[in-house]
């Protein structure tokens, strides 16, 4: 029998709001044992027994990544694995790939194509309207039957309000959210998609004007989040909010909430940590969509996240080629890699005492479970070993050339939490080096 | 002309400038003391006879890259590298590789494998010479960038005022027109507030770019409040290929607020110049007569004085890469 022991590790655990220094020994894919004490004489007999010496370092459950954009530089499997080694034990895939995820077939084809016992699990969002073109729902309820969390129409916003409303309406009855990427595409130039010199590129404002480059004003956003809460009232549907970038949207789902509307929300670390005057130098990898907002929306974002207006943080993962990206502002791709650097510059929030680490895991991890009713995961005897191992404090550099995915928003950020493992279902999906060098036996 | 000059121009206008890049990218990364010695050394050539020996360049090689239509920034370019006795290529690429599908940034490294000395690039796409300079050897010159920037375009502007009236310091200019789609706009503004200009910014909300007071203008919506007293007229082209078609209701409409006619004219200062850095849509943005009223307009001046501003530059980059 192989027990794996990891011996005085601080066990943050947000579903029982368990955070103590503990060992935890694990057999298989279940955790058997959460001790204080522990007996190490028992398990010195079984040569197949491994020890990590933990002291110092964290365990918690892992990262359940709400909104992963499987390109065209990725396939599925390499993206299971980047996240693997990046803390992501389960993630959510967007519909707009090729092909689209819009039959049931597909995503079933999608879930046994990525079922794999050492490697994160995939969730599928289904395309909320047929071929995500917006004008017909799609068939939700089969596709939910197969196992569809909630359906979106990806990166493009659900724009006709009576699709919205039937769909709002349609999703009450399979109790699914419909999850809106919220922009007013005639308002930010996106709709006229035959003159491309009048599309949107960047946050409206000063830099914008300085740049040359056309803006997407912050209400194109709460414009439709606006509306949407309305058809939420008129349905009883679950809204969710994805990327939530501006102040007024923040505003505008805080007061939806406490009037007992079922609506959620989430954001991407971009939104928390950069502002539009990143693109001062027409750096394509600061460029996405929603755009990159004002320092005061930036502000109002961490304000969200601190009163739980936010419930949850999302990669919002959108990889792109080089060849996209080296391109002037206007003609390059939107999007940037975010699993890679999802962890820990959510933890960034913890180290500069915005929040503090039980809530840090909670947006990661239990919060996005909530808000689709699945599962939350815990770290409790008996339950699967689901769990990633890391140190709060190892200061270190994002390095754009040490990612396995770009471009990244964060190059050059100093960050101080760092992965060391990920198991899913007991077994390692991931270690490095220096987790390695703390196995005792 | 020269003793009207401030600022040293009798050290600056007989020898090349240098500069703090090779490049020459936009007008809102220099320095005032640049921009003025780059002003006096243009207003030297703009006194020479155009016979004169300035061959101070040869052997150096440039080309005109266009990735969008132009006549006269393309022309005066050429002017001038040849006056300079450089070797001047002029490539189109509005309907060449480009429509091949090959990326812009291989077009430009397969052009510096020539090994040319400069790129004078122009580009319907914002910042797309900056991407130019972090890939290239070669200098690079900003021939206008989508909204950007039009650097040369302001240089030259500002030594066509200097020229007229003497000086920029204190004088109240007024820009009017589609400012929101315009590079043009936008480097002479970084100019001329350096220098120390007024500048007020004319234009239909519609065509107002967000938060533009904050780069040290002030913007006005009605025509005739902007224009009071103001020694300058500087008018802008409606950038049709640039709008959407919910800008503006009419040509008709905009000339009746924005274009300059007679009356409007006569609440500037009397002696106001008017200028329009071409091409120019008569009826629409300036009545015709006005565009030809040799007594107030420098329309044709402003033409003039780009060949001794590109003159300036380009020699300005050879001789700032030369040292560096």
């Amino acid at each position: 029998m192989t027990h794996i022991i990891f011996k005085s590790i601080k066990l943050i655990n947000p579903a029982t709001n368990f955070n103590q220094k503990v060992n935890v020994v694990i057999q298989n894919e279940t955790i058997i044992s959460i001790s204080k004490d522990l007996n190490l004489e028992k398990f010195n007999k079984d040569n197949q027994t491994i020890i990590y010496d933990c002291e110092g370092l964290t365990m918690s459950p892992g990262i359940f990544d709400m909104r992963v954009n499987i390109g065209k530089t990725e396939n599925l499997k390499f993206t299971q694995i980047t996240a693997a080694e990046s803390g992501i034990t389960s993630m959510a895939i967007l519909p707009n790939q090729t092909p689209k995820l819009n039959n049931p077939s597909i995503i079933d084809h999608i879930k046994r194509q990525s079922e794999d016992i050492n490697l994160p699990k995939v969730m599928v969002y289904g395309a909320a309207t047929k071929d995500l073109k917006g004008l017909e729902i799609s068939e939700i309820g089969l596709m939910s039957e197969m196992g569809a969390i909630g359906f979106t129409n990806g990166n493009k916003s659900i724009k006709n309000s009576l699709v919205m409303r039937r769909l709002m309406s349609y999703a009450t009855m399979i109790h699914r959210p419909i999850i809106q990427h919220a922009e007013d595409e005639d308002l930010s130039g996106l709709n006229q998609a035959s003159t491309t010199s009048i599309r949107g590129e960047m946050n409206e404002g000063e830099i914008s004007t300085r740049l040359g480059l056309i803006g997407i004003p912050a209400c194109a956003e709460v414009i439709i989040i606006e509306r949407d809460i309305r058809l939420a009232k008129l349905t009883g549907a679950h809204y969710h909010v994805a990327h939530v970038s501006t102040r007024d949207a923040v505003n505008v789902i805080r007061e939806a909430k406490k009037s007992g509307l079922n609506i959620t929300c989430d954001t991407a670390p971009p939104y928390f940590s950069l502002n539009e005057s990143k693109l001062l130098t027409y750096n394509t990898a600061f460029k996405l969509s929603p755009p990159l907002r004002s320092e005061d929306d930036r502000l109002a974002i961490i304000e969200g996240i601190q009163d739980g207006t936010i419930d949850a943080i999302a990669s919002d993962h959108r990889a792109r080629s080089k060849d996209t990206k080296a391109q002037p502002f206007s003609a390059a791709s939107v999007g940037a890699s975010g699993i890679e650097t999802l962890f820990s510059v959510t933890l960034d929030l913890v180290h500069k005492k915005i929040i503090d680490i039980n809530k840090a895991i909670s947006f990661l991890t239990i919060n996005p479970a909530k808000i689709f009713g699945i599962d939350t995961p815990s770290l409790e005897e008996e339950k699967v070993a689901n769990f990633i191992v890391f140190d709060e404090n190892e200061p270190h550099i994002i390095k754009k050339e040490n990612l396995k995915t770009s471009p990244t928003p964060f190059d050059r950020k100093k960050i101080h939490s760092k992965i060391l493992a990920t198991f899913i279902n007991g077994q390692a999906a991931f270690i490095n080096q220096i987790f390695k060098n703390k196995i005792i036996k | 002309m020269n003793k009207l000059f401030k600022n040293n121009s009798e050290v600056n206008k007989f020898s090349p400038v240098k500069l703090s890049s090779h490049h020459f990218l936009a007008i809102e990364d220099m320095q005032k003391s640049e921009i003025q010695k780059l002003l006096d050394r243009a207003d030297y050539f703009a006194n020479l006879d155009k016979h004169a020996d300035t061959k101070y360049l040869s052997g150096y090689v440039v080309l005109n890259v266009f990735f969008e239509n132009s006549t006269r920034t393309r022309v005066s370019f050429e002017l001038a590298a040849r006056r300079l006795g450089a070797e001047v290529i002029n490539i189109s690429l509005i309907n060449s590789s480009i429509k091949k599908g090959e990326s812009l940034l291989d077009t430009a490294s397969t052009l510096n494998a020539m090994k040319p000395d400069l790129l004078i690039v122009r580009h319907p796409h914002s910042g797309a010479p900056l991407l130019f300079a972090e890939y290239l050897s070669c200098s690079i010159i900003n021939a206008g960038d989508g909204r950007h920037e039009h650097p040369t375009q302001a240089l030259l502007d500002a030594l066509t005022i200097k020229r007229r009236i003497g000086y920029l310091e204190g004088l109240k200019i007024s820009i009017c027109g589609d400012i929101s789609n315009s590079r043009v706009a936008r480097s002479n503004i970084h100019l001329l507030t350096t220098m120390g200009a007024e500048v007020r910014c004319i234009a239909p909300s519609t065509l107002m770019p967000s938060s533009l007071e904050k780069l040290g203008v002030k913007c006005f919506n009605n025509m005739k409040e902007g224009i009071k007293d103001a020694d300058v007229v500087m008018l802008l082209r409606l950038q049709n290929e640039r709008m959407s078609g919910t800008e503006n209701p009419s040509e008709r409409e905009y000339f009746n607020f924005f274009g300059l006619d007679e009356t409007k004219l006569s609440l500037a200062n009397p002696n106001a110049v008017i200028m329009h850095p071409g091409p120019m849509n008569r009826g629409v943005e300036i009545a015709s007569a006005l565009a030809d009223d040799t007594n107030r307009s420098l329309i044709k001046t402003q033409v003039e004085m780009g060949v001794a501003v590109r003159m300036s530059i380009i020699e300005a980059l050879n001789h700032s890469k030369n040292k560096t």
